[in-house]
């Protein structure tokens, strides 16, 4: 019976259903059959209106496709606009009929060669657009000759085609030899013809990453450069994108790009002036500071920067994500120009947010009072996003200037006297935060924020209350009361208070311990028994433990000083800022994300780099020694050579040693993110346009002191003079006037000797954390010195070089007014003070002296490098002797190298300055090795596995500012260790025996 | 490079649909609006669709329109806003008005422009100029004429006589008509200044801008050359010495591409040679040193009454020279209403929480007041700090914030036959606040 209804049911479904479908298709069928009618009619307005309907249809969603062949028989008319129609249509539904578009192409290409160059021009444009395979070996003929027609609007159009056919079938293209056509096209001689030959070259360049389609040399550049006055304003786009492209060799190429494209600054389309701004952010990077041109250059950067704010809300958003990215790059563009980003009580909701953002970032100790005033007005608007994020910002800029913060708080007072809901939380949580960045300061308006307890009910608020009445808790009377009152609805809160109120009460406890040790069970046995949250659970636990083993140690814990915070949190990464500021103007410089997070595949995703600034401010240097001839010859005095200090630097000790301290936290998570990057990075950057490679900076160690020079830096600026500069600058600075000259045939010291040593590993002694120091040996014989005998050896300790010795009385007679000199060395190691005897050295007695060294003294080259003569004085007589000190010890303690500027330079050294060994019976793991290696200042920037090998990636810096690279090759299991070391200057050869180190 | 191109109604109708590279389907478009929708409030014009991973929406609203363009590469928002801008601009143009019913009745015109401007996603022309040799289709006019555009008349100056004042709606006709022989040769000009003035609550000036353009629509089928002549005394830039003249100072302009520039240095002469449609010929900026005192003043206080109600007294002084009048002024203020005299009307919006105060005309040097008197429940003393700012909204006909004006116009050689020239100042308000 049931089946019967149910079956009865589905009848009556399915004839509502046929007489519903019938009744379509026959007005369907209908529609159709009268268009069809008319499509065919003899009349042209009536097959023109017929045509209209049919794309008025296509465009609402109605399928037409069925009246292709009435359209497509259309396509033969004198009537330009009847064509143009019929063409719309056609490109609509050939991908669906490809066997049917095949009909249309006798007539694209009788069009192809009409008189009419509009319709020339339209026939081509349509066929690239049909994307059917079978199209495109019909378009090639008619293609080729577009690309060579008289009228420029046909070779425009031709020329965007080859881009067109270049995606439907790449190799057709370049077996035609479009491409060629298309290069011809850049110097044609109209600018719209230039402008879309450039950007289809662009993009097919984009898919092939490695070919050089779109070469950019000064010639091709100077042909953009003159396009660009002449071009529409889209196509000064495209040409000022690929500009940006672009690396200039030198500083003086780079300003004068600069120069010309300055003028569209003033351009009135602001896409065209965003473009241009990508391109002078870019270029300025070389300038020098010091430069006039550039201060110029900065001042010219504001005013359209600020106009783009007075254009559409739409833009004004976009040109807001912009010069967000740029306030942070240059601070000193806009850094007069505040008040134009004071919110407009007409502005959309996001434009208002991304103002407020710069706001902040603009905030300095010179404009705050005007932006805490704008600050607080925003506060009382209606719209409650823009509020919390205006209270937020207060708080921001209380961290950010210090001077302010006082004014800061009174602020956040009075908008918490307003009792609006959302801003008393809104300003308890950045007060929270005030209050870590400056503790004790401000605890008297604790107790203004406790009257609100009771109206806090969003989470982040109520944990910010409760941190800070945990922290507190000792100015607070009644804060068990107040925390007590929290932990009724223990349950019912969010995770976030949850844990913040368990630690609070922690602490009180241990601030109050008498009184408040039933609220500590209590919360305790709340969080670890009743609550199923691993995070509240575990942190019970943890509490529960330390309180019952060593409530001192949970002390230590539990009130440990915490970190001051500060506003640079929430800024963009550097790497990452650099990057986008490169995309300035796309869509990545609005995500503020890279490209590489949101465009899928293979085309637009490159890293790109600003490039290095040559002779910016950082950078010192003489005059002096700026000239060719100083610059060459310095540098091989500083390099040390490489036999002899291979064989010091492999006497590391290498042996595990029994307590080996763990590597500091920061190294081993800059090793987990490392590996990644070095993973994929370094290869994707090796085929990226080059940078000059990054200057070290010398910083103020107690080995070198440095001289800071002030001076215009030389227009062509390379590491290899920068290295020989170093050199010569310490010289200088010794007062020497001329820099030690050394020919450059002794920069190839001997390479042999040393790595005989490099298998003596386990003669070191254990010294765990510290550099490497030799066994003494004697410098100076009873027999040379009648009777002194001088045994020595050097060793850093602390970051000061040391040379200890033992002085031995041989002689029969008592010793007395030592004294000690230094000759001129190759990195101008000098006594930092007198030789300590100060008891007279009787016969037989020996006596322990440790002479602290120093780096400034002068310099001159020794062969072998690391040698050092002496001379010391006594009562009888001025005894000479010459010893070598191991390389290790020059090695500073900054001698970590960013990893992107280690990748930068490592990829940058030719392999000339690249040199490999082979360490062999080195029993040590990669990382024992590493955190050894770290305590001789040779610092592991990165590590990978490869293939069940290790790669150890390694910096150093000598004393006088040379960075040495090294590879550390280890497999798991195999006691060899292989090490190809690079040097950014061509002595890396000399330094390669810091490489036998590993 | 721009993927799609589509312009829907406010309702989400498909108006307008075109794909010039292929890389999605038809069907982002419901996508983007669900979207844009979803959340209430104005979205910013940048989305990126999530599910698509590599599709992002660039959209504008324009005549409440959505016109949106979408984009698979990294390629720049910021052209395909100014293309979105310049499109609906064109649109304007060629249609005659913006509107849902002029996109539909013309889309077979905007297909064609659709074809003309962009070329596989790149922006070819947006040269209303270049464009006309290749458009074939004719505009149809969605706008009847009606005897409502002409009471507006008033608009633009009721003391000049009838027939020397062009009807607002003179300028809002489609370019190609002119090809009629009924279309008359005309042109107008206009200096439009948006000014946005933030007065404190102690009266003090605090920030006073003022944005204008010179915008020039042409009517004219082959205008040859024109010259635009502004005030003699007119400077650019901060560092120039003024002298005590009345001196039109700007910081900053910039002109249309178009623009000749060879006279304006010696005799402040924009020269050029104007294409058909509406064209923003220069655009200023003047920031903080207004020639003249901002011309509204208000001077308001707020209190609590004894009956616990907040009353708000606030008197509007308008410091235009006397002759001048005001038009529209309708006004918000922070959060709550009373009022003085007899064609104001006042009311009270409280999902804004302000209160709208209409004043259909003000002359200038005279003053009005008006008292709001509102029962707010549980008034605070501090509430009180929340009655948040007042602001202005009006539009001042034939006067300029920074005094700029067209000495002359001229074309040369003259047109035969009639041709007219309309010459129109307006200053808007963009954001005048005066903070209580």
């Amino acid at each position: 019976m049931q089946e019967w209804a149910s079956q009865l049911c589905e009848n009556r479904q399915f004839g509502s259903k046929m007489t519903d479908s019938k009744y379509f298709t026959t007005t369907k069928k209908g529609e159709i059959f009268e268009l069809k009618a008319e499509l065919n009619s003899d009349k042209k307005e009536k097959k023109k209106e017929a045509v209209k309907k049919v794309i008025a249809s296509m465009t609402v969603g109605k399928d037409v496709s069925a009246l292709f062949p009435d359209v497509v028989n259309c396509m033969q008319t004198d009537n330009l606009e009847l064509k143009k129609l019929v063409y719309l249509y056609l490109m609509n539904y050939a991908k669906s009929q490809p066997d049917m578009a095949i009909m249309a192409v006798n007539t694209f290409v009788k069009d192809c060669e009409d008189p009419n160059p509009l319709i020339r021009a339209l026939a081509v444009r349509t066929m690239g657009c049909i994307r059917v395979d079978k199209i495109t070996e019909y378009l090639c003929e008619p293609l080729r000759k577009c690309l060579k027609d008289e009228d420029p609007y046909v070779r425009k159009t031709a020329a965007v085609c080859v881009a067109k056919l270049h995606d439907i079938n790449a190799q057709l293209v370049e077996d035609q030899g479009f491409l060629d056509t298309l290069k011809d096209l850049i110097s044609d001689s109209n600018p719209m013809v230039v402008a879309n030959a450039v950007a289809a070259l662009s993009e097919i360049a984009e898919s092939h990453p490695n070919s050089n389609l779109l070469d950019l040399n000064p010639q091709t550049i100077n042909k953009l450069l003159t396009a660009l006055n002449e071009c529409t304003e889209w196509g000064q786009i495209f040409i000022l994108d690929c500009l940006a492209n672009y690396t200039p060799r030198d500083d003086r190429e780079s300003q004068s790009i600069c120069e010309r494209v300055t003028p569209r600054l003033s351009h009135a389309n602001s896409a065209v002036v965003l473009s241009a701004v990508k391109v002078l952010m870019k270029f300025m990077e070389m300038l020098p500071k010091d430069l006039d041109y550039y201060g110029t250059l900065l001042k010219k950067l504001a005013p359209p920067l600020v106009t783009l704010l007075s254009a559409e809300p739409e833009l004004q958003y976009v040109a807001l994500r912009n010069i967000n990215l740029i306030v942070q790059r240059r601070p000193e563009i806009l850094k007069h120009e505040m008040k134009v980003f004071f919110v407009k009580y007409n502005d959309p909701i996001y434009v208002k947010l991304e103002k407020l953002d710069i706001m902040i970032r603009l905030a300095s100790q010179a404009n705050i009072a005007q932006v805490l005033a704008e600050l607080k007005e925003y506060a009382t608007e209606v719209d409650v996003d823009f509020v919390r994020k205006a209270v937020r910002a207060i708080g921001r800029c209380a961290i950010k200037v210090e001077q302010s913060a006082e004014r800061c708080v009174s602020t956040l007072l009075d908008l918490i006297q307003t009792k609006v809901n959302y801003v008393v939380q809104e300003a308890i949580v950045v007060i929270k935060d005030i209050f870590r960045k400056y503790p004790n300061k401000y605890e008297s308006v604790i107790a203004t924020l406790c009257e609100n307890l009771d109206s806090l009910d969003e989470p982040e608020a109520r944990a910010a209350m409760i941190w800070i009445v945990g922290e507190y808790a000792e100015r607070i009377d009644n804060a068990d009361e107040l925390l007590e009152s929290f932990l009724e609805g223990f349950h019912d809160e969010s995770t976030q208070v949850q844990l913040q109120l368990l630690t609070a009460i922690v602490k009180l406890f241990l601030k109050k311990p008498t009184e408040t040790q039933e609220l500590v069970q209590q919360v305790l046995s709340l969080a670890t028994q009743d609550s199923d949250n691993p995070d509240l659970r575990d942190r019970g636990y943890i509490y529960w433990r330390l309180l019952s083993t060593d409530p001192v140690a949970a002390k230590e814990v539990v009130l440990a000083e915490k970190p001051l915070i500060s506003e640079e949190t929430d800024l963009i990464e550097p790497t990452l800022l650099e990057e986008l500021i490169c995309h300035i103007g796309t869509l990545a410089s609005v995500y503020h994300k890279p490209p590489s997070a949101f465009v899928e595949g293979s085309r637009g995703v490159q890293h790109k780099r600003l490039p290095g600034s040559a002779g910016s401010g950082e950078s010192v240097e003489s005059p002096d020694t700026g000239s060719a001839a100083g610059v060459s010859d310095a540098p091989p005095a500083v390099i040390p050579s490489q036999g002899d200090l291979l064989g010091d630097l492999l006497n590391l000790d290498l042996t595990p040693p029994a307590t080996t301290g763990p590597p500091p936290p920061a190294t081993s998570g800059m090793q987990l993110g490392a590996m990644d990057l070095l993973g994929g990075g370094l290869d994707s950057l090796m085929g990226d346009e080059s940078e000059p490679p990054p200057i070290p900076l010398r910083t103020d160690t107690p080995q070198s002191p440095q001289i800071p020079h002030q001076s215009p830096s030389p227009p062509d600026y390379s590491p290899t003079e920068l290295g020989g500069d170093l050199g010569g600058s310490s010289a200088m600075g010794a007062g020497f006037g001329a820099p030690p000259a050394a020919p450059a045939a002794s920069f190839s010291a001997p390479v042999s000797g040393g790595l005989d040593d490099l298998f003596d590993l386990g003669g070191g002694v254990g010294m765990p954390m510290g550099a490497y120091s030799p066994p003494k040996t004697v410098w100076l014989p009873a027999m040379k010195g009648k009777g002194l005998e001088i045994s020595g050896t050097f060793a850093r300790r602390a970051g000061v070089i040391q040379m200890e010795m033992t002085l031995t009385n041989k002689a029969m007679s008592v010793m007395t007014d030592f004294a000690i000199q230094f000759n001129r060395n190759s990195f101008g190691l000098a006594p930092a003070g007198p030789l300590q005897v100060l008891t007279p050295l009787s016969p037989n007695q020996s006596i322990e002296v440790t002479l602290p060294l120093n780096t400034v003294g002068p310099v001159m080259k020794m062969d072998p490098l690391n040698n050092l003569q002496v001379a010391v004085k006594n009562n009888i007589d001025v005894f000479y002797f010459s010893c070598q000190y191991p390389i290790s010890m020059l090695f500073v303690e900054d001698g970590k190298m960013e990893r992107q500027v280690f990748l930068a330079t490592w990829k940058d050294i030719s392999n000339d300055n690249e040199a490999q060994f082979q360490i062999k019976d080195c029993h040590l793991s990669s990382d024992a090795a590493s955190n050894k290696l770290q305590g001789s200042n040779i610092f592991t920037i990165a590590k990978r596995t490869v293939d069940g090998q290790d790669m150890l990636y390694q910096s150093t810096k000598l004393s006088n500012g040379i960075w040495v690279l090294a590879e550390l090759r280890v497999q798991t299991g195999n006691p060899t260790f292989t090490v190809s070391l690079a040097q950014q200057t061509v002595w890396s050869n000399h330094c390669s025996d810091c490489a036998a180190n590993y | 490079m721009i993927s799609q191109l589509f312009i829907l109604s406010s309702k989400g109708d498909h108006l307008i649909y075109k794909d010039y590279r292929g890389e999605a389907g038809s069907d982002v478009i419901d996508v983007f609006y669900e979207k844009v929708t979803a959340l209430t409030g104005d979205q910013p014009p940048v989305v990126m669709v999530t599910h698509h991973k590599d599709l992002h929406f660039v959209h504008i609203r324009q005549g409440g329109l959505y016109w949106v363009a979408t984009t698979t590469a990294d390629s720049s928002p910021f052209s395909i806003i100014e293309f979105l801008n310049r499109l609906s601009g064109l649109v304007k143009d060629y249609c005659g008005s913006l509107s849902e019913k002029a996109v539909q009745m013309n889309f077979a015109l905007i297909y064609e422009l659709l074809d003309e401007v962009l070329d596989y996603g790149y922006v070819q022309m947006t040269s209303s100029d270049v464009l006309k040799n290749f458009i074939q289709s004719e505009a149809v006019s969605s706008k009847p004429f009606s005897l409502f555009d002409l009471s507006n008349v008033g608009l633009f100056g009721a003391e000049t006589q009838q027939n020397k004042v062009a009807p607002s709606s003179a300028a809002t006709r489609p370019i190609q008509s002119s090809r009629d022989p009924g279309g008359k040769s005309e042109i107008f000009v206009d200096v439009i200044e948006k000014m946005s003035v933030v007065i404190g609550s102690n009266g003090v000036l605090m920030k006073a801008d003022i944005e204008g353009e010179v915008r020039v629509k042409c009517y004219m089928p082959s205008c040859s050359e024109m010259r635009i002549g502004l005030n003699e005394e007119f400077s650019v830039g901060k560092s120039q010495l003024r002298g005590y003249g009345a001196a039109v100072r700007v910081d900053e302009c910039s002109f249309h591409q178009s623009v000749q520039l060879d006279e304006f240095h010696s005799h402040r002469i924009l020269r050029l040679c104007p294409s058909q449609g509406e064209h923003a010929v220069m655009q200023y900026r003047l920031s903080d040193e207004l020639p003249s005192a901002p011309p509204f003043r208000l001077f308001p206080s707020v209190e609590r009454d004894s009956a616990g109600r907040l009353l708000m007294y606030l008197k509007l002084r308008c410091d235009l020279p006397p002759k001048r009048s005001v038009s529209l002024l309708p006004e918000g203020a922070g959060l709550s209403q009373e009022l003085s005299s007899p064609d104001q009307s006042a009311e009270l919006q409280l999902q804004n929480r302000t209160v709208f105060w209409k004043i259909p005309r003000f002359c200038g040097g005279t003053q009005l007041s008006a008292l709001f008197k509102l029962d707010v429940p549980g008034l605070s003393s501090a509430s009180m700090l929340e009655v948040g700012p007042v602001g202005l909204s009006f539009e001042l006909p034939k006067w300029t914030g920074t005094g700029l004006q067209i000495r002359f116009l001229r074309l040369s050689p003259i047109h035969p036959g009639p041709s007219q020239r309309w010459v129109r100042y307006v200053t808007h308000s963009d954001s005048y606040i005066i903070r209580i």
